[in-house]
């Protein structure tokens, strides 16, 4: 190989305008944090996987009936169309978040305030019914048996994400308004999209498992 | 993007890698919330090796208990079970993972690839500093009750032990969170951030490690935290996972622990794996031998890692048919291992060797880890497992592959790096005979746990047999313990009377090849004054570097970069 | 108890159908993009939708198999 080609050709940082660099730095920095981002949210699923083995392993090798009997009777199933509903409502606001987002995208900024409050509400609304949910659920609470232990670990932990995603879109829909971001340079509200997708799928999981089997 | 010359591509990630923070002038931000990853990597090396010196301290204490059968005045059975389990934590979480990823692995590894920092220096100051918090916070529990069931902490012991456990859980748990951060960023680090014309084959082989070692950290770390959790939370509140008399498992916890710190134990030991594999060519002035085979043996073991962990638990009455799987995984896994070791013999054969001290360590290395290696193998084979769990063999073959592989090889990165870290080199006689005290007194306190552990000696209990052989394999022991310790004044001295008064190193004493050796001793601020290109992997001793661009940085200690640029946005 | 039973179902399985299909929508705008946030897009959006598939089969009370509350 020709080394004196080779330095010819190499030149590095050089020959952008200045716009252009900047541009380039912010698509780097940004791809680089989304990435970053993505590898944060897998190992958060290994920390819900990980309690979900855990309940999976108490409920199918230790227990031997579920739900577990507790002084001579066995304890009740958890109420399965009302964790319906507040599944829909959960689902449902994944759904108007991407709408949000989209709509960001293409600058349609009354839609995307739209979305966004209405993700927000909706939210609220999951943690509103998760509370009613614990109030009324009858096994024996958190320190009570295995399944309470797992049940009110994993949703509480679910819910705690939840909450912390409400903030964050909160955070994000105020920034929005103040003018952090436009309609080119939004990594914010994609991680913030991504986050709250995720927190629903980490959902799909626990519906299934508490209430479906 | 446009290729730049026959063979380099431009990373599409280098206006990024061009980006130079100003440097910072206060000593706060310069030395103590300092974000260049050289300085964090120097204060993990710092802060890992004060706690290096009080586990150390704790395992000298075992070693003094076990001087006489029935143990010594003043030592407790109690006080023995914290002595031994705050040994191990501190060892495993304290000292070695730090040292090995944080500590070499900020230091050496964006040098390497030819970056100026790590993708989220800020995150790695945030990780660093949970650090030291989680160390104090472990050893502070030695205040109100030390953990006292061992590094493992099995339930239900640990459900009912001391009040310190709980310190413990919070602290492996911060340490853990700390972990996890700076895998990702290590991983998003090299994967985004090498130089131009640097593919993933021609990476060093300690950037290879480091990013497998971060793939394995920032997975597995997570499922401690969840075991961690649990078992705060049962401590705490009261809430049944682990308690067999409410409806929970302790097996369950062996499930968890041991699905991360199987993986774990290869975070500990795939970057002193790396570490050989940048001394050995360069002692050996011979290009590394099967680069692509050693590469991909990392990922393999890596991968293979997380499918092993129940053979920590063949006498834990798990299900039966599955010991066969879990035992054959395991042996797959010397495969791969194997590979890497007849790769390092074969770089050594026929190659121009100097024998410095990380020559040394690193040689060292290939015969105490192998020696570990082949215990485990006796181990994972399930009828010699049900004699030899919890005996001192399994002392033995951890020492051996953690002391004799993972210390060994960090030692060898000491010395390595040393000259790049400070510009000065050490004292080379005074290395050498740390390496042989080390390396002959780390066999003898050792070497008799096999046959101790064989004979069915129990790890974990202060007083033995008293019938005079194993008095006396015991004493050895002791006593071998007490030298090792002693050599590392050695160490200490030589290193300071270096930092004070030692010869000038220049740029490369060694007449290595990778990119951390192209630049001034100590490496300026800004690492690279140029971003160079990158035309081949850096291990063919006698072709011309392949790199380009480097002229400019000749001696750059006083020069400023050519090209500072724009602040990254910060949305 | 029995009667609000129902109507949550009703209100679940139409809430479920409609989400499902607003999904599918936004799921074949992403379809063809290729970033990695649209690859985690996409991922997450598909198993939403089986989300709503799950609410669908508890509303007809395939799921749980021994009939829930
Ligand atoms: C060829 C590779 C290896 C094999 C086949 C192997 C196998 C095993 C087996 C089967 C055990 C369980 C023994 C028992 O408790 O009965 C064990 C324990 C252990 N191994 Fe290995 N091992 C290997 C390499 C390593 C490496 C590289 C490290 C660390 C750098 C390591 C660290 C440990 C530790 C710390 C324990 C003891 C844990 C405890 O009970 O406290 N091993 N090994
Ligand atoms: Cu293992």
């Amino acid at each position: 190989m020709s080394v004196s080609i080779a330095k010819q050709g190499y030149q590095l940082g050089h020959g952008h305008d200045d716009h252009d660099h900047e541009q380039v730095i912010y698509q780097e920095t940004r791809d680089m944090r989304l990435l970053g981002f993505v590898l944060f949210l897998c190992s958060d699923v290994v920390l819900f996987s990980s309690f979900i083995f855990a309940y999976i392993y108490l409920r199918t090798t230790v227990a031997p009936i579920w739900p577990p009997m507790i002084d001579g009777h066995q304890l009740p199933r958890l109420d399965t169309a009302f964790a319906a509903v507040n599944s829909v409502v959960l689902f449902g606001s994944g759904v108007t978040m991407h709408y949000a987002l989209e709509n960001w995208k293409h600058g349609t900024r009354a839609m995307y305030n739209l979305f966004m409050g209405l993700t927000i509400l909706l939210g609220a609304m999951f943690l509103g019914g998760q509370a009613y949910e614990y109030a009324h659920a009858q096994i024996g609470g958190w320190s009570g048996n295995t399944f309470g232990a797992s049940f009110f670990t994993l949703t509480g932990m679910h819910g705690f994400h939840v909450f912390v995603g409400v903030v964050f879109l909160a955070v994000l829909w105020w920034q929005s308004s103040r003018g952090v971001y436009d309609h080119e340079r939004y990594f914010g509200l994609t991680a913030g999209t991504l986050y709250w997708h995720f927190v629903d799928v980490i959902w799909v999981a626990l519906f299934f498992l508490f209430y479906l089997w | 993007m446009a290729t730049i010359a026959p063979g380099v591509k431009t990373g599409p990630y280098h206006a990024v890698l061009d980006h130079i923070h100003p440097e910072p002038t206060s000593f706060i931000r310069k030395y103590i919330f300092s974000i260049d990853h050289k300085v964090i990597g120097i204060q993990y090396m710092i802060t890992g090796g004060l706690f290096f010196l009080i586990a150390g301290m704790l395992a000298e204490v075992i070693r003094y208990t076990l001087l006489q059968p029935q143990g010594q005045m003043g030592i407790s059975a109690a006080t023995y079970n914290g002595v031994y389990s705050m040994h191990g934590s501190a060892m495993v979480w304290l000292v070695i993972i730090p040292l090995v990823t944080g500590a070499f692995g900020n230091f050496v590894m964006p040098l390497q690839i030819g970056a100026r920092d790590v993708a989220f220096p800020w995150l790695n100051l945030l990780a660093f500093w949970m650090f030291p918090v989680a160390g104090v916070i472990l050893f502070s529990s030695f205040l109100i009750g030390a953990p006292d069931a061992g590094w493992t902490e099995y339930p239900p012991i640990s459900v009912q032990g001391p009040p310190g456990t709980t310190l413990w859980c919070i602290a492996i748990f911060l340490i853990g969170v700390s972990s996890t951060l700076t895998g990702i960023n290590f991983i998003v680090t090299i994967y985004k951030m090498r130089a131009p014309g640097m593919t993933l084959t021609r990476m060093p082989l300690f950037v290879w490690a480091q990013f497998a070692t971060a793939g394995l950290s920032f997975i597995a770390t997570t499922a401690l935290a969840a075991a961690l959790l649990a078992l705060f939370c049962e401590r705490v509140f009261n809430v049944p996972f682990y308690d067999p008399s409410r409806g929970g498992s302790p097996v369950l916890w062996q499930h968890m622990f041991w699905f991360y710190s199987h993986p774990a134990v290869y975070i500990m030991i795939l970057p002193a794996f790396g570490i050989v594999s940048e001394v050995l060519p360069t002692f050996s002035r011979k290009p590394i031998f099967g680069y692509k085979m050693i590469a991909f043996s990392t990922v393999a073991i890596a991968l293979l890692g997380f499918s092993v962990w129940a053979h920590h638990m063949f006498t834990s009455g798990m299900v039966p048919w599955l010991q066969l799987p879990f035992m054959i995984i395991t042996m797959l896994i010397a495969i791969p291992t194997g590979v890497k070791i007849f790769s390092w013999v074969a770089t050594l054969w026929g190659g121009s060797i100097r024998w410095t001290t990380p020559m040394l360590f690193a040689t060292g290395f290939l015969i105490t880890f192998t020696l570990g290696g082949l215990t485990g193998f006796f181990l994972a084979a399930v009828p010699a497992d049900y004699h030899e769990h919890g005996t001192y063999f399994v002392v033995a073959h951890f020492h051996y592959v953690l002391y004799g592989g993972s210390v060994m090889g960090l030692f060898a990165g000491f010395y390595y790096w040393w000259p790049k870290m400070t510009g000065r080199m050490y004292n080379e006689a005074m290395g050498q005979w740390h390496f042989w005290i080390t390396f002959v007194a780390f066999n003898c306190t050792f070497m008799p746990m096999h046959w101790l552990g064989l004979m069915g000696m129990p790890r974990r209990v202060p007083i033995y047999d008293p019938a005079a052989w194993y008095v006396f394999w015991n004493q050895f022991a002791s006593i071998s313990s007490f030298v090792l310790a002693a050599s590392m004044l050695l160490f200490a001295y030589n290193f300071w009377s270096s930092f004070r008064s030692g010869k000038i190193a220049g740029p490369n004493p060694w007449g290595a090849r990778t990119l951390e050796w192209m630049i001034s001793s100590p490496a300026p601020y800004y690492n690279f004054k140029k971003i160079p290109a990158v035309l081949a992997t850096p291990y063919d001793f006698g072709n011309p570097l392949p790199y380009l661009g480097l002229e400019a940085a000749e001696g750059a200690t006083e020069a400023t970069p050519t090209h500072s640029s724009h602040p990254v946005p910060t949305y | 108890m029995e009667g609000l039973a129902g109507v949550e179902k009703i209100i679940a399985l139409i809430g479920a159908i409609v989400v499902f299909i607003f999904a599918l929508i936004g799921l074949r705008g992403e379809w063809k993009k290729t970033g990695l946030d649209d690859q985690v897009t996409k991922l997450l959006l598909g198993l939403m939708a089986f989300g709503c598939v799950l609410v669908v089969l508890a509303a007809f009370g395939v799921l749980p198999r021994g009939g829930g509350a």
